[in-house]
Order: C-alpha cells, then sequence, then structure tokens
C-alpha cells in the first residue's frame, strides 16, 4: 500500500521494538516478551475499554517522546498508556517500578482471603502468580479481611465475591459479548461488589465467558467446582461444530472424563484469536458437552511453560530466550558459579524429555564419555 | 479592607431575585460580551486576567478554554461543577444560595466564549434547596431574555440544566462528574483523552468550579487587565475562603489575596482570631485534602518569610514544608485539638468516598483508617506510623484520580509535622484515650497576636 503507516520506534528496558502508532506500552512490551511484560490483572486486549484499574503494570517513561522529550512525572498505566516515537520506557530497569508495583500486589492482596487451597483457580490464578513474581513475602496487614456472602447467580456460575479484586473484566464481557447485560459493580470503595440487580441468575450464551477472564477465583465454573485440582487434569485441544461460537476449545481431562472445557489461552492467559476474532465460546460448548464424543481431539493442549500446569508435560518444550544481555546494553550477567560445572545432572546436553523414562546415572556417563 | 468582587452585593436584601440583581447592576457583561466581543475575545480577557482555577488545581482557567478542541459539527458543552463535598468548603454554596444569577451570568458569557449552547451544573445532592433556587433564577433569566433561543437579539442560544449528583465527593472529578452525569457509575475516566477533547458523550467539554464561573462576570466588566492588577503574582483577583474550626467568625470572606495567613486568622474583619484565648496549633488552609501546617510554618515560611493568602505563598517549600491554596476550606485547629483524630476522621471520609475502581485507593484508604483508629485509641505501635507512610507513599501518583493523592497528603503532613503526637500516642496509650497531646513546640511564635 503506498500511504504506509509510519511506524513508532519505542524503547523497553532498552530492547527497541516498532510498532504501530496507537498502540500502548503493553501491547508493545508484549511484542518483546518475556520479563519486560508488565503483568496485567484487569487489562484483556480483547475487551474495549479494559484496563487501567489494578496499577501492576504501571511503569516508568524515562523519555516521552523525539519531539518532547521529557520524562512523565508520575508512573503510568502502560495498559493505558499509548506509545509515541522514541519513546523510552523502564520496566525491570527502573528504580521506583518493582516497588510500586509490590505496593499494588500487597494492595490487592490485602482483603483477598488467600484461601488457595480450597479454590479452583489455584494453579492457573493471575493473582498467585502476581504474588510470586512481583509481591513481597509477607503482609503487613493485621486487621480482619473484608468478606462478601455467597451469591448464587445461575445455575452455571458460582460468584465468590470476597476473592475478587475488582478488575472489572466481567462487566465488561457483560456489557460487550452478552445482550441483555444484568451484572455490574454496586456500591463504592472497599465494599463496592460485582453483583446482579438483585440476586438475579445470569443466563445468557456467551455469559460462560466471564468464567475465562476472571483472573482470580471470583466466578468459577459450576460444573467444575470441586472436581478436580487443574494440575492433575490433562489439557487436550479439541474442536466440534457450533453453530453459535467457533468451538474451538481446551477440554481438560482425567481418564475419559471431560471434567470441563474452557476456551482456548494464550500466552498472556488471553482467549486465542482466530481469524482476528478472539475465540469465545458459547455456554453450549462450555457447560452440556462433557463427554468425549461430542468432540474432536486435536492433541495436547500447548500449555504456557510458566503456568504450574505445564508440569511435567514435556512436549515441546522450549528454553525461553536469554534477554539478559541485551537489556545490559550488551554486557553479560556475571555468574558466581556455573551448576553444570558442579553437577552432570543438569548437563545441558541431555534433553530429559527425549528419554523413553527416568534418568539414570548411566545417561550422564555416557554422555561424559562421548 | 479588601477588594470584593463577588461579594459586593451579596447582602442586598432580595439579591436572589432577578430584578433586584438586574437593578444592581446585573447582566451587564453578557450584554457587553454578546454584543461587542467576539467568542476568542472573551477567552483572551479571561487568559489577561490571570484567572485561576477556584475548584483546587489552580489551573489557569483561561487556557483550559482554549484547549478546548473545536470540531466542525460536534456540539461543545460546558459544565459548572457544583460539587463541592470537600470538608470545609461550602464558598460555592453561599454562591448559589445568595448570588444564584451571577452563576447564570457567568455561565451564559463562559457558553458564549466556548460555543456551548447547552450548558450544565452539576450540583451535589446534598445542596437540593439551591437546586430550586437555581432553577427560579434560571427560569428569571430566560423568560427576562437571556437565555433560549436568540439572547437578546444577538443570534447566540444557550440552556443551562441543573443536574442532581447522588452523593458522591468523586464526582466532583472532572472525569467521575462527566460519567454520572451521562447517567453512568461516576468512575473517573482514564485520562488521556482530556475533556477537553472527549468529554460529555465524547463531545469537547469543559468543567469548571462555580466561583472560577462567577469570577469571569467582575473579569468582562472590568476587563481582564484590570483584574489582572487586583492580587499578586499569579494569584490574580479574589478568592473566597470558608474559614472554619476554632476562630471566632466562620463564614465565607472574599480576600483579594494581599493579606497575610496571620491576619486572616486573628482580624476583626475575617476570622476574628480564636475563641476562649486558646492558642494557635494548625491549620489545613485549602480543605482536607490539601497538607495541614503547625502554627510556626503556617505564618511563616520555611526561610521566614510572612506567609501571605495566595497561591504561591501558601505552596512556598513544597509539601515539605509548605501546603496548598486549594479549594479554600481554611480549617483552624486550636491547642486542643487532637491531630491524630482529625487525622484518622480525614482517612474515614477518604475510605468512604473512595470509588473502588484503582486499587491502591481502594484498599490503601481502608488501611489507613483502621491503623490510624488503632493509633488514636492509644493501641498502635510504633510501626504502624512508618507503616502508615509507606502506605500513603504507594498511593500517591499511582491512581486514576487525584482521590488517591487526597488522601495521601493529610496522612504524610500530619506525620511529617506531628510526629511526636503519634508517638505519644503510643508511648502514653492510658493519656491518650483522656487528654490531649496539646502544642508542645508547635506554639504560636507571635507573643501578641497582629489584628489590623
Amino acid at each position: 500500500m503506498a500511504d504506509e503507516q509510519q511506524l513508532f520506534k519505542v524503547t523497553i528496558d532498552n530492547i527497541t521494538v516498532e510498532v504501530e502508532p496507537g498502540t500502548t506500552i503493553l501491547m508493545a512490551a508484549r511484542k518483546i516478551g518475556g520479563d519486560v511484560t508488565p503483568p496485567a490483572m484487569c487489562f484483556y486486549s480483547k475487551l474495549q475499554g479494559s484496563g487501567g484499574k489494578c496499577r501492576t503494570c504501571l511503569v516508568e517513561v524515562s523519555k516521552g517522546s523525539e519531539k518532547d522529550p521529557r520524562p512523565m512525572p508520575k508512573l503510568v498505566a502502560s495498559c493505558r498508556t499509548t506509545v509515541m516515537d522514541g519513546m523510552e520506557v523502564k520496566n525491570i530497569t527502573s528504580a521506583k517500578v518493582p516497588e510500586a508495583r509490590a505496593g499494588v500486589v500487597e494492595f490487592l492482596l490485602l482483603n483477598h482471603p488467600l484461601d488457595c487451597p480450597i479454590c479452583d483457580q489455584a494453579g492457573e490464578c493471575h493473582l498467585q502468580d502476581l504474588g510470586y513474581e512481583h509481591g513481597k513475602e509477607g503482609t503487613r496487614y493485621e486487621f480482619s479481611r473484608r468478606t462478601f456472602e455467597k451469591e448464587d447467580i445461575g445455575p452455571y456460575i458460582q460468584l465468590h465475591m470476597t476473592r475478587c479484586i475488582l478488575c472489572y473484566r466481567c462487566t465488561y464481557v457483560a456489557a460487550q459479548l452478552t445482550d441483555n447485560r444484568v451484572h455490574g459493580v454496586l456500591d463504592r470503595g472497599d465494599h463496592a461488589e460485582i453483583s446482579t440487580y438483585i440476586s438475579k441468575a445470569i443466563s445468557n450464551d456467551f455469559s460462560g465467558n466471564m468464567i475465562d477472564v476472571c483472573p482470580v477465583g471470583a466466578l468459577t465454573d459450576k460444573t467444575f467446582r470441586f472436581k478436580n485440582r487443574v494440575w492433575f487434569t490433562k489439557p487436550v485441544s479439541a474442536h466440534r461444530n457450533c453453530d453459535k461460537c467457533c468451538g474451538k476449545v481446551t477440554i481438560w481431562n482425567r481418564g475419559d472424563e471431560v471434567l470441563r472445557v474452557t476456551a482456548r489461552k494464550d500466552e498472556w492467559g488471553e482467549v486465542e484469536s482466530y481469524d482476528g476474532k478472539p475465540g469465545w465460546i458459547c455456554n453450549t460448548c462450555r457447560f452440556d458437552k462433557k463427554k468425549m464424543s461430542d468432540w474432536t481431539i486435536e492433541g495436547p493442549a500447548n500449555i504456557n511453560r510458566h503456568s504450574v500446569i505445564s508440569t511435567n508435560h514435556y512436549v515441546g518444550a522450549q528454553k525461553p530466550a536469554e534477554f539478559l544481555p541485551e537489556l545490559m546494553g550488551g554486557r553479560n550477567p556475571k555468574m558466581l558459579m556455573d551448576i553444570h560445572d558442579v553437577s552432570d545432572v543438569n548437563d545441558p546436553k541431555v534433553d530429559l524429555s527425549l528419554l523413553p523414562g527416568p534418568a539414570t546415572g548411566a545417561t550422564f556417563t555416557k554422555t561424559k564419555e562421548q | 479592607m479588601g477588594r470584593k468582587l463577588l461579594l459586593e452585593k451579596a447582602h442586598v436584601e432580595n439579591i436572589r431575585y432577578f430584578d433586584v440583581y438586574r437593578r444592581e447592576g446585573g447582566y451587564r457583561s453578557v450584554e457587553k460580551a454578546l454584543k461587542s466581543m467576539a467568542p476568542d475575545a472573551v477567552t483572551e480577557e479571561v487568559k489577561k486576567a490571570g484567572l485561576r482555577g477556584r475548584g483546587g488545581a489552580g489551573f489557569p482557567a483561561g487556557m483550559k478554554w482554549s484547549f478546548l478542541a473545536k470540531p466542525e459539527g460536534v456540539p461543545r458543552h460546558l459544565v459548572v461543577n457544583a460539587d463541592e463535598s470537600e470538608p470545609g468548603t461550602f464558598k460555592d454554596r453561599y454562591l448559589m444560595e445568595f448570588l444564584p444569577h451571577i452563576l447564570i451570568e457567568g455561565m451564559i458569557v463562559a457558553s458564549f466564549a466556548l460555543g456551548s449552547n447547552n450548558s450544565y451544573i452539576y450540583i451535589r445532592g446534598e445542596y437540593w434547596w439551591i437546586v430550586d433556587i437555581l432553577e427560579q433564577a434560571i427560569e428569571e433569566a430566560r423568560s427576562n431574555g437571556f437565555l433560549g433561543k436568540n439572547i437578546l437579539g444577538t443570534g447566540f442560544d444557550c440552556e443551562i440544566y441543573v443536574h442532581r449528583g447522588a452523593g458522591a465527593y468523586i464526582c466532583g472529578e472532572e472525569t467521575a462528574l462527566i460519567e454520572s452525569l451521562e447517567g453512568k457509575r461516576g468512575n473517573p475516566r482514564i485520562k488521556p483523552p482530556f475533556p477537553a477533547i472527549k468529554g460529555v458523550w465524547d463531545r469537547p467539554t469543559v468543567v469548571n468550579n462555580v466561583e472560577t464561573i462567577c469570577a469571569v462576570v467582575p473579569i468582562i466588566n472590568e476587563g481582564g487587565d484590570e483584574y489582572a492588577k487586583i492580587g499578586v503574582g499569579k494569584s490574580t483577583g479574589t478568592k473566597l475562603i470558608s474559614a472554619c474550626g476554632n476562630i471566632n467568625k466562620p463564614g465565607v470572606y472574599e480576600i483579594d489575596m494581599t493579606i497575610s495567613v496571620e491576619e486572616f486568622i486573628y482580624s476583626d474583619e475575617y476570622c476574628g482570631g480564636i475563641p476562649n484565648g486558646k492558642r494557635l496549633k494548625a491549620c489545613i488552609p485549602g480543605g482536607s485534602s490539601v497538607p495541614i501546617l503547625p502554627a510556626n510554618l503556617l505564618l511563616k515560611t520555611a526561610k521566614g518569610e510572612t506567609r501571605m493568602m495566595n497561591y504561591e505563598s501558601l505552596s512556598d517549600g513544597g509539601f515539605a514544608t509548605g501546603t496548598m491554596m486549594g479549594s479554600g476550606g481554611f480549617i483552624v485547629l486550636d491547642e486542643d485539638q487532637c491531630v491524630v483524630k482529625n487525622t484518622y476522621t480525614l482517612a474515614r471520609f477518604y475510605r468512604h468516598e473512595s470509588c473502588g475502581q484503582c486499587s491502591p485507593c481502594r484498599e490503601g484508604t481502608g488501611w489507613m483508617e483502621k491503623l490510624l483508629l488503632r493509633l488514636e485509641k492509644g493501641q498502635g505501635k510504633m510501626s504502624d506510623i512508618d507503616l502508615l507512610w509507606d502506605i500513603q507513599r504507594k498511593i500517591e501518583g499511582n491512581t486514576i484520580c487525584p482521590l488517591g493523592d487526597a488522601a495521601a497528603w493529610p496522612v504524610a503532613a500530619a506525620i511529617r509535622h506531628f510526629r511526636d503526637e503519634f508517638e505519644w500516642h503510643v508511648l502514653n496509650p492510658d493519656e491518650a484515650v483522656k487528654r490531649n497531646y496539646g502544642l508542645a513546640h508547635y506554639a504560636d511564635p507571635l507573643e501578641i497576636a497582629a489584628t489590623v
């Protein structure tokens, strides 16, 4: 095309990437990937208007743009700040960001019940990941936590408001995916709650997607509740012909039993897109098709290495790209000790995933001799 | 005695009604602006006057007006922010109750300058009786040809609507106000886009405080240059101060920003000193959100200069030793007041008024309130004070709207200046519930209070 758009150059943690004008800092960072991508709890690229609320994606803008090089005075929410040409952003290289982010994590966990041992979301919970990656080891909060009554919002979805972090994602699903929006946020401040007006059931063909977008265990699938821990189930990609939705799903099996059906997620925990359209699935696929014979199996689902669910799934295991030298301007991090010098077990020449059975001492001596 | 521009006629009997107001010289500015000036010339006049927003931030009003986007075929709007909910601030209430026509007059002129044919007054829900006063004033103005179609035969149409809020402090934040005006939940929007580009119903909008709009009337009547001569430096014109707390004469005063804080507190023309011969301990000079200052820093700046009642002098020294003009809610605390309790009361207010949209404010305000209550009751720990400091630092600047900052600043300033009072609460728990800390070294540095 003749009128090709001028691409903006943006530098995030010393790594430069070219993006289209109008891209947010977060989406530019996702293009780079890896650790320079700020975490996002409330932003969901497939939901219009989401983001800006949880403040975990705060970054420091050390240079506004080529034209106006002044830095931004405050940390900005990267999910809602668009890039300018020549912008320089500091995420993990910033002195202020990790502390501010740890503060946000502490705030988010302040009233969270931390009932992970009995929560169905455990293992695929974004708040857990966030807490491990960016939080401090403990809270300084010494008061009783806020609690809510459990609310029943229909036959398929359980609302457990106590766990909610008010990311507003589900209200955007309700507003943008379903026709009659019946649920939203009631009250304000620390007693604000997601609710239907008043205690109505949500019945809509696409309402189940709010379970997929919920970053915590506030909205869970009633057909899967307390059936199994997610890491004991086997995620399998499958599809069926559905006249309402794309029909492309991940089914979570135990043996031949289909315990749960969800939409397929990409590496950022969001629903996959097909031909530019988000692959939301309908309630029939999600809640009613619980037999293997309903589905055409495609093969094991590709689960992000980052997830606890991927433990023991070796297929297609990839070493993550080394980004530190680039981030540090070409210098290599100084290594105190290379573990491979003293331990054969971690010999990188042996790909454990290719072994037919468990590795033994013989495996390593053999490679040594070669 | 200082010059009065807004409240000059406030004590004329029945000034509330159109006939009296008109007889006293009202609506002259509408005639002048609509008949002899171009809209841009009005904006230029306001710029020349150096009028700063009276809502709290002090952003130059003329500049704000000139930022307004003017795309073809898209209506523009003027919204007057009458959601005056800041504890300690009640100046807009006074203006609207006693001089509703000055607001209507200012709005017609401002609407003309901005090209807004439908202007709105967003008034807080608790001011229910003022809604009737304003609507009556609008009706009178309309029947006299100052509102409606073809005002004074100039071809300019303007309608003013009064919209009642439902009792939320957050709706005083301009984007939350716009959301609420649209009929949605009053959650602040993420900026940019700013209201000047996308405001009410995605149309360019200017949101101004009641007092700012009222000040347009004398600016047009007298001319921007004349207006700029009143006051000092960048603090031009007059400012309404709503004084309350431990003073002899609480009320709304119009000052021309050339008097000192000391004169304002002790002069009989203004607050009239502190009752019962007590001494000054501290003061919150600009509404509950601004940092509290102890007496010694209030009357004199860190450099030893006399602190004046204007934007620059009050903020002299930054937050370390200064404060802010804010919205002009002047709260005076005498030697018998407890700063910890005062801070707790403010923290409780902000916890109650947080919209709950972004996490630092939603969770942090509640946490600060709980810690302060514990400290106030003498059940706190020494580490709680440092913890409070850390929490406020993590809220400030990390939120969508300024409510987070407004909640953090009073706590920060109280700890910064009155740390030993907090520590006394921890060390003397039994005494802390029985009596107040008193003055200590915040004592009034002046032997004899100056009166003019």
